[in-house]
């Protein structure tokens, strides 16, 4: 019969949520880098949001310009 | 005076979001946490914040390389190389101000101590002990990085801020 790992007492859980923190954000940079670089060559909404595994809209409604600012069509 | 107080007070929490929300910008975040509510408190033309934390022996640039270092030592510690994540467009500006959850705590507690008996103004320095005086997150671990004692701070930012 399987049983659940003890939890592990060497584990520092300030430093594991540390490291979850940075990838969180790098993912984010790296996320904006992708978007910008997409929209340059010319890439859809929805083929982004296909790319994220998200829908086009929330693709557009995340990661989209700012008030004032249009780039790319949302098709 | 208590108008009067209340006034500056909204000028100050005006100030402080959208330094802290540039701060993030440009540091590639997408939204302010304490340790940008830190550094916007360093900009406050009242100077306490920035008192404080020398008190401690600490300026903004020690502050900014320090979030920078924790947050580089966290993705070298599994692996990943933080040089070789490259550049990104900064974040674009939200229509609304908003902070992360952390940042809004930091804000209500320096809130609370300023109006805390001896009640005052707002200034830097109740930020300055609010962030201290936080558990865990990345501000806390760039004060713990410095080597700051973080129960030390917070005193001398009270200190200070009772003296401002």
């Amino acid at each position: 019969m399987d049983h659940d790992p003890a939890p592990d007492q060497d584990v520092d859980p300030a430093a594991v949520f540390a490291r979850v923190v940075a990838l969180r954000r790098t993912a984010a940079q790296q996320e904006r880098a992708g978007v910008a670089a997409a929209l340059e060559q010319g890439w859809t909404w929805a083929r982004i949001g296909q790319a994220l595994g998200i829908s086009g809209q929330a693709a557009h409604k995340k990661l989209g310009p700012g008030p004032g600012r249009t780039r790319g069509g949302r098709g | 005076m208590r108008r009067a107080r209340a006034l500056r007070d909204i000028s100050t929490m005006r100030t402080l979001m959208e330094s802290a929300e540039r701060s993030a910008r440009a540091g590639g975040d997408d939204l302010p946490g304490p340790e940008h509510l830190l550094l916007a408190a360093l900009d406050l033309p009242d100077g306490t914040a920035a008192a404080a934390l020398g008190e401690v022996g600490i300026g903004r640039r020690e502050l900014e390389g320090a979030v920078r270092e924790v947050h580089d030592a966290a993705l070298t510690s599994i692996g990943v190389d933080p040089s070789s994540t490259g550049s990104a467009p900064p974040a674009p500006r939200p229509k609304v101000m908003r902070s992360t959850a952390p940042a809004q705590e930091a804000f209500n507690a320096a809130l609370h101590l300023a109006r805390t008996k001896p009640r005052s103004a707002l200034v830097g320095a109740h930020v300055v002990a609010a962030v201290a005086e936080q558990q865990a997150g990345t501000a806390v671990r760039a004060l713990d990085h410095l080597g700051v004692d973080r129960d030390r701070l917070v005193a001398v930012a009270l200190e200070v801020a009772a003296t401002a």
